[in-house]
């Protein structure tokens, strides 16, 4: 089974899954192989499940979560909710905001 | 009759999924451990080879100097008789 950041909210995918196409979050993946747990951190992307129960993950960068330096991330997180404080453009907004999200995700995913 | 789905922040900023998801993995990969970072921002860089044709032959190919996508650099080309060749280093 695996658990995919889906923008709509966590998403379980087992066998028999009704074909599903679900846009992605940053956030983590969870797999389950029998006893066996994974945690990968999804920059954004897409999963598509399959009719014969197969499905695919896409994303430009999935990591294990332990390859995440939590130092990193909590500079980069108050770095980038000082910029959405101070971006006056749509664009710097949205650039901060966006850091922010990830920066975010990816200290629940160090913390949680 | 409009569709009323809801559009997400940064596209009615103006920026494209593209942009959005790039700039999503360049802050996790700025996030990572080494090796893994160095690994990864190698694995990204890219050159572009430029190749400008004119009346069906080609002329010398003049290469845009090696991006990384962190600087966000927008190319515009006059794409009438332009080829392009895009190399991504693995």
């Amino acid at each position: 089974m695996i658990i995919v950041p889906a923008t709509t909210g966590q998403m379980g995918v087992l066998p028999g899954h009704v074909p599903t196409i679900a846009e992605l979050k940053p956030g983590v993946m969870t797999v389950h192989e029998g006893t066996d747990v994974s945690k990968y951190f999804v920059s954004s992307g897409f999963a598509f499940i399959h009719a014969n129960s197969v499905a695919d993950v896409i994303a430009v960068e999935a990591v294990p979560v332990d390859h995440l330096d939590s130092n990193l991330v909590q500079k980069g997180l108050a770095e980038f909710t000082q910029k959405l404080g101070s971006a006056s453009t749509d664009l710097e907004k949205a650039e901060a905001q966006i850091g922010v999200d990830v920066y975010s995700a990816m200290n629940s995913a160090l913390t949680g | 009759m409009a569709s009323t789905a809801a559009v997400p922040f940064w596209r009615s900023a103006g920026m494209t999924y593209i942009s959005y998801s790039n700039i999503c993995a360049n802050i996790v990969r700025n996030c990572l451990k080494e090796p893994h970072k160095s690994d990864a921002i190698a694995r990204e860089k890219v050159h572009f080879t430029v190749t400008k044709w004119s009346e069906g032959k080609p002329e010398k190919p003049s290469k845009i100097p090696t991006l990384n996508h962190q600087s966000s650099v927008s190319i515009r080309l006059d794409l009438a008789g332009v080829s392009c060749a895009g190399v991504g280093l693995s």
